[in-house]
């Protein structure tokens, strides 16, 4: 857990540019869809064991107030993911292309918002 | 990024099972920057969260699609869990160095995804209210 701790104080001390903190939304958003993914395996396994138990945990995981503002953070955590991972993999298979990564983050950051606004206005509706 | 601590050293003439990780994340990554974000905003914005009722799940599964819906959240299931928890395992080789705990939480993570992964493929193909 030493190393849990020291990467702690380096990634709030390093100073890094946008391809620090695109590793480091990168790992975040990863981590937090592992977690998001686990529980949505179960709630459809919920399927399986009829519309009650179904329903009922639909109602609580999706559709409650809290469950709607923690979409929000899916939605942006599922998209940068995607766009960035997309980053990942033409910049390995293109290594020239390294020298414009910031250039790139950025591109990729805005493409992300510009999903990422309307999708989470529809997503709140209702709750606002 | 992805070069484990622990499996780094690979015997000659056997297969790198990190390098085939390592490009098994792009593969599966690639096919997820398809399938994913269509069923993210399919679902979402869509059908809408609150409409995917146990009777919704039951006529797109059992309807004139429910094949091809079947097989696509089949290769969700399989990628998003493959890739989710390898990630999972790179992240834990990145931070836990400790050999009695990085292997406890890896054995911990083998256990869960082997669990999910067979609590998902039944809610797929034992059909929905038939586990009860």
């Amino acid at each position: 857990m030493g190393a849990l701790v020291e990467t702690l104080r380096y990634v709030i001390s390093y100073r890094g540019t946008e391809g620090h903190w695109a590793w480091l939304l990168h790992r975040l958003s990863g981590l937090g869809i592992a977690l998001f993914l686990s529980m949505h395996i179960i709630s459809i396994f919920s399927v399986g064991l009829g519309p009650r138990v179904y329903n009922f945990l639909h109602e609580v995981l999706y559709v409650s107030a809290p469950a709607k503002v923690l979409e929000v953070f899916l939605i942006f955590g599922v998209l940068f993911h995607a766009a960035n991972g997309m980053r990942i993999i033409v910049i390995d298979f293109f290594p020239g292309l390294g020298k414009y990564q910031r250039t790139i983050v950025r591109i990729e950051l805005l493409v992300v918002i510009l999903v990422f606004i309307p999708a989470a206005i529809i997503t709140l509706q209702g709750v606002l | 990024m992805g070069i484990s601590t622990f499996r780094w050293k690979t015997k000659y003439g056997q297969p790198n099972w990190e390098r085939i990780s390592w490009l098994y994340m792009r593969l599966s990554g690639l096919v997820m920057f398809l399938i994913v974000t269509f069923h993210l905003l399919y679902m979402h914005m869509v059908v809408r969260v609150e409409n995917l009722t146990f009777q919704n799940i039951v006529d797109r599964w059992n309807g004139p699609y429910g094949l091809a819906w079947k097989t696509l959240d089949t290769a969700l299931l399989i990628f998003g869990l493959t890739h989710g928890y390898n990630g999972v395992r790179w992240s834990i080789d990145d931070y836990v160095h400790h050999r009695g705990w990085n292997l406890v939480l890896k054995m911990l993570l083998y256990i869960v995804g082997s669990i999910l992964m067979i609590a998902g493929a039944l809610a797929i193909f034992v059909g929905p209210g038939s586990l009860v």
